[in-house]
């Protein structure tokens, strides 16, 4: 006998055995996201992601802001990642109004885009080192990635949420002394990184802990849409940065990583050796940049796009981010959808942690590569 | 901050005071007075130059100074010292709160940062009161239907138990709170109540992640309770004797880490499991269950059980000391007194007045102190490496180093304590002596 | 063995850093340095100059109360209010000026992206904390005023570890 239940609340079946534990927003051991996790003894039987406690309406709001007011506004899902969420916008507008960007704006542009990955995978790892109990792997990226934040407020004012790349170019010149500044903060942040070797890849402890946890198969990455670090490190070598490049990507040396296994140790490592690689493109392109020439074109006041509509996407910390925008003639864009890496990737998490052990899983949930505000937008 | 403060009125202020000499009277007569009476029955008093030193005799050094040496010296030699200060329980405290202390600064420096820095004005030397102040002015919070008695009562078993480990243990030869024969089984026999406390504080919590960190402690603690027993056991195949004292005296010509580095490598790891550090702090795992067995004392309670903790990690260092690395010995590195405080006395100030007698405590007992110190610290050291090295590792793997790898490593020390007894080369009637 | 290989190498690497210097920049008494007098714009090339978005600083001879920065701020944070001054200018017939809520800006700087007339940079002062809301509002006046910002340290790489000094 069910007697009728008020709309939007469900019936579920109790058992003996299963507890269910809420992982919930206010748990030092996950974002700002819940999980719902039933467990079985130590074994996990099902996982409930429940994003949405950080959704703004992110989308609904750019489109009451002109194209420049757009900048400051999109920038806020991932603040210490701001330049890469702005790229791909800054890309479509760009197509959207016709507008070339100058040789020196596009180095620029690659170099702040490769300190922000590098700065938001500091984050990150040192977040998953204190997840799993290493509180020396939570100081030393915070500090280190002070070195790499100290250049971004010369470069464009701030710390965090820059604002600094616009349709066009980017807003101001890199100040007097730069490149040599930059060229001994990178070359000291990579001997910095070589030191994480020892105390955290090679530990066996850690090793221990990480290794064949939450395996990906190659054939499952592809066939759940995962995106970024999560497919390279199961065996797929698919970087935008190499097969869609944009801007000034296809003029300088790097390799995009690729690890074969699948499991959490690969997926904590996949970002490590791609902060080696961005120090290598940094720089490359440090090299490379024309020392003198404009870094903005100039746009006529209050742009308006036709009626077109652009889509373009850039590799960022977490994945694939896409901007598609929508222009009906107006000084607004009709529609923004930003297609977001981490949400993408978060097919993964019921996924994977079905049959893990409760002690895997801050290893396997917070490899993932998750970034909880920048999924609910 | 907008406190409205009541006037200020002299007659009320006199009428609070009156009531307060009130009640301190009515409470001195009715309660303090037979207290008094009770505990001078009970415990016995020491005697100076053949007479009893009753509380009158202790107060008539007001009159005459002189008389505060021989005062002091008898209370010296008292039980009650023993307990409360120097090989007991203010020692192990004392240490403790320096350890943590060191324990902050030391993981700062490895983690390129600093420390406590601002209470205090030399680099942050008063944050433990600080913290400690903290501690007693949070309010106390006790879970809906938890089990109060077993609630309350755990931390304070905690520490009891701490500081019964810290009693067993000899500081400087003669300097024991408890002098028991069967001294390392006692040892063991308190390590074995550890695991008991952690369970019933969970328990007694009625919350999920208290359960499932006291499940975690239980299996943690009890699985490496065997290898503990068992590395030791060459030490005392080789020694004859389960008297720490004796343990020490053992050892004036060699340490014995030097003659089983097995059986030591295993009780450092035992001793880091037994204590919950990283790498082995499942039970207070703080990104999955927040704070394991102790999530939910709050206040005073949280500040009693760190207390504990850190009384328990200066019990087995002192412990690895004396087993392994030869408790109080070491050259001699004390000056001697010199030869005019043995006759002339020693002056007091600042009213110069000179009072024959030897000093306080001699150089012999000094010297072991310092070098018992020096090793304990440097034991101490070692313990806190791990924690800036290592991450948290799994139970599954915990219980499996605990069982199959500890233990077969503990049976190999005893093989090769018995292969060094049966050759003759140690033990009693050995070679090297 | 290559467990106790690993174990021991990771030992190492952490007793190797006790030697390395501290990173911790002591804030209250030590401040960065900054390179530069805080973010502008120059209006006839279109670029701005590199600088750190701090507190605005309005130039009284140069404003005219043309509202740029207010719409330009409108779609962003609202933080830009005209007011109406007590002084007239010959540039500045209508006498009304821009008044800065800093308890709404973002410090993204299209304000000064926005002026045509030189007269609204940025300037390197971020200590801009008050006890109230309202003392957060900053009228043209105080907006006039050029902060004194205390510069001390800034990272020094040798080969002993970066450190602040």
């Amino acid at each position: 006998m069910i007697t009728q239940l008020p709309p939007g609340m469900q019936l579920e079946r109790v058992d003996e055995r299963i507890m269910t534990l809420n992982v919930g927003p206010q748990h030092p051991g996950s974002g700002h996201m819940r999980l719902i996790i039933k467990v079985d003894g130590d074994y996990i039987v099902s996982c409930d992601p429940d994003p949405g406690y950080v959704h703004r309406g992110e989308e609904k709001m750019a489109e009451y802001r002109n194209y420049i007011q757009n900048i400051p506004h999109l920038e806020r899902p991932v603040i210490h990642d701001s330049c890469n969420i702005l790229y791909p916008y800054c890309l479509a507008v760009e197509e959207l109004l016709g507008i070339e960007v100058p040789e020196r704006a596009k180095y620029i542009r690659v170099i702040a885009s490769e300190l922000n990955r590098c700065v938001y995978t500091l984050y990150w790892l040192s977040i998953y080192g204190i997840f799993l109990g290493h509180s020396t792997m939570f100081m030393w990226p915070m500090g280190d990635r002070e070195l790499l934040i100290d250049l971004l407020e010369a470069l464009s004012g701030a710390r965090v949420t820059h604002a600094y790349f616009v349709p066009g170019g980017v807003r101001n010149d890199t100040p007097s002394n730069f490149e040599e500044r930059c060229l001994r903060q990178v070359n000291y942040f990579e001997k910095r990184l070589k030191e994480y070797e020892d105390i955290f890849y090679q530990n066996p402890v850690l090793k221990q802990r990480t290794e064949g946890t939450g395996i990906l198969s190659r054939m499952d990455a592809i066939r759940l849409g995962t995106t970024g670090s999560v497919l390279r490190s199961a065996g797929v070598d698919f970087d935008i940065r190499k097969k869609e490049p944009y801007d000034v990507y296809e003029n300088l040396d790097f390799q995009s990583q690729v690890l074969k296994e699948g499991d959490s140790y690969a997926r904590s490592r996949v970002p490590y050796l791609d902060m080696l690689e961005s120090c290598r493109i940094i720089k490359d392109a440090l090299k490379k940049m024309p020392k003198s020439g404009s870094v903005r074109t100039k746009l006529k006041p209050n742009p308006k796009g036709g009626n077109d509509e652009a889509y373009r996407r850039v590799e960022s910390g977490r994945g694939a981010l896409g901007m598609y925008v929508v222009s009906d003639n107006k000084i607004e864009p009709y529609r923004v959808k930003i297609s977001v890496g981490s949400f993408r990737n978060m097919i993964c998490m019921p996924y994977l942690l079905k049959g893990e052990k409760l002690g895997n899983m801050p290893a396997v949930y917070w490899s993932l590569n998750y970034w909880p505000v920048e999924a609910d937008r | 901050m907008s406190t409205i403060a009541p006037e200020f009125r002299l007659s009320r202020f006199v009428a609070s005071l009156m009531n307060l000499i009130l009640w301190i009277l009515v409470l001195f007569t009715l309660i303090g007075l037979p207290l008094v009476f009770i505990v001078l029955f009970y415990i016995e008093l020491p005697e100076i130059n053949g007479e009893l030193l009753t509380p009158y005799l202790a107060l008539t050094w007001i009159a005459d100074p002189s008389r505060t040496l021989p005062i002091i010296k008898s209370l010296l030699q008292t039980d009650f010292f023993r307990i409360a200060a120097f090989p007991g329980f203010g020692f192990a405290a004392l240490l403790a709160a320096a350890t943590i202390y060191i324990e902050r600064k030391f993981l700062a420096k490895m983690q390129l940062r600093v420390g406590p820095l601002y209470c205090g004005k030399v680099e942050g030397i008063l944050q433990l009161m600080s913290d400690g102040l903290k501690l007693i002015s949070k309010e106390i919070i006790i879970p809906a239907k938890a089990d109060k008695p077993i609630f309350w009562a755990a931390p304070l078993l905690f520490v009891g138990t701490a500081a019964a480990l810290v009693s067993l243990i000899p500081v400087a030869p003669g300097w024991v709170v408890a002098d028991v024969d069967v001294g390392l089984l006692a040892v063991f026999a308190v390590i074995g109540f550890f695991p008991i406390i952690t369970v019933l504080s969970s328990w007694a919590s009625n919350s999920k992640f208290p359960f499932i960190g006291g499940i975690r402690a239980l299996h943690q603690m009890i699985s490496f309770e065997i290898p503990l027993i068992l590395s030791l056991l060459g030490i005392v195949i080789l020694t004859g004797t389960l008297n720490l004292t004796e343990i020490v005296e053992s050892q004036q010509h060699y340490w014995w880490i030097i003659f089983m580095p097995i059986g030591a490598i295993v009780f450092f790891i035992t001793l880091l499991a037994e204590l919950e550090r990283i790498p082995f702090d499942l039970p207070e795992a703080e990104s999955e269950i927040v704070a394991g067995w102790l999530t939910e004392f709050s206040g005073m309670m949280y500040g009693l059980v760190q207390l504990g903790s850190y009384v328990k990690l200066y019990a087995f260092a002192a412990l690895f000391t004396i087993l392994f690395l030869g408790g109080w010995s070491g050259p001699m590195v004390w000056p001697p007194f010199p030869q005019e405080i043995i006759t002339e006395g020693i002056t007091m100030g600042p009213i110069t007045m000179k009072i024959p007698g030897l000093p306080l405590l001699d150089q012999e007992m000094l010297n072991a102190t310092l070098w018992f110190v020096i090793k304990t610290v440097g034991v101490i050291m070692v313990i806190l490496l791990p924690r800036g090295v290592f991450p948290r590792i799994r139970i599954d793997l915990l219980l499996h180093t605990g069982w199959y790898k500890l233990i077969g490593l503990a049976f190999v020390n005893i093989f090769i304590a018995l292969a060094l007894l049966y050759a003759g080369v140690l033990g009693p009637g050995g070679l090297i002596q | 063995m290559s467990t106790v290989a690993g174990i021991i190498r990771a030992l190492n690497s952490g007793v190797k850093h006790l030697a390395v210097k501290r990173f911790t920049l002591r804030y209250p008494e030590q401040k960065l340095k900054f390179v530069g007098d805080g973010f502008q714009f120059d209006p006839q090339t279109g670029v701005g100059i590199a600088g750190q978005k701090g507190r605005h600083i309005l130039f009284h001879d140069k404003c005219t109360g043309c509202q740029l920065c207010a719409i330009a701020c409108e779609g962003i944070a609202e933080a830009i209010a005209m007011v109406k001054v007590n002084n007239t200018w010959k540039h500045n017939k209508k006498a009304i000026m821009p008044q800065i809520d800093y308890g709404k800006c973002v410090f993204c700087g299209l304000c000064v992206d926005a002026c045509p007339f030189y007269a609204l940079y940025m300037t390197n002062d971020y200590e801009l904390s008050s006890f109230t809301k309202e003392a957060l509002i900053y009228t043209p006046s105080q907006l006039a005023v050029k902060p004194k910002v205390a510069q001390d340290v800034e990272i020094k790489i040798d080969d002993r570890g970066a450190t602040h000094g």
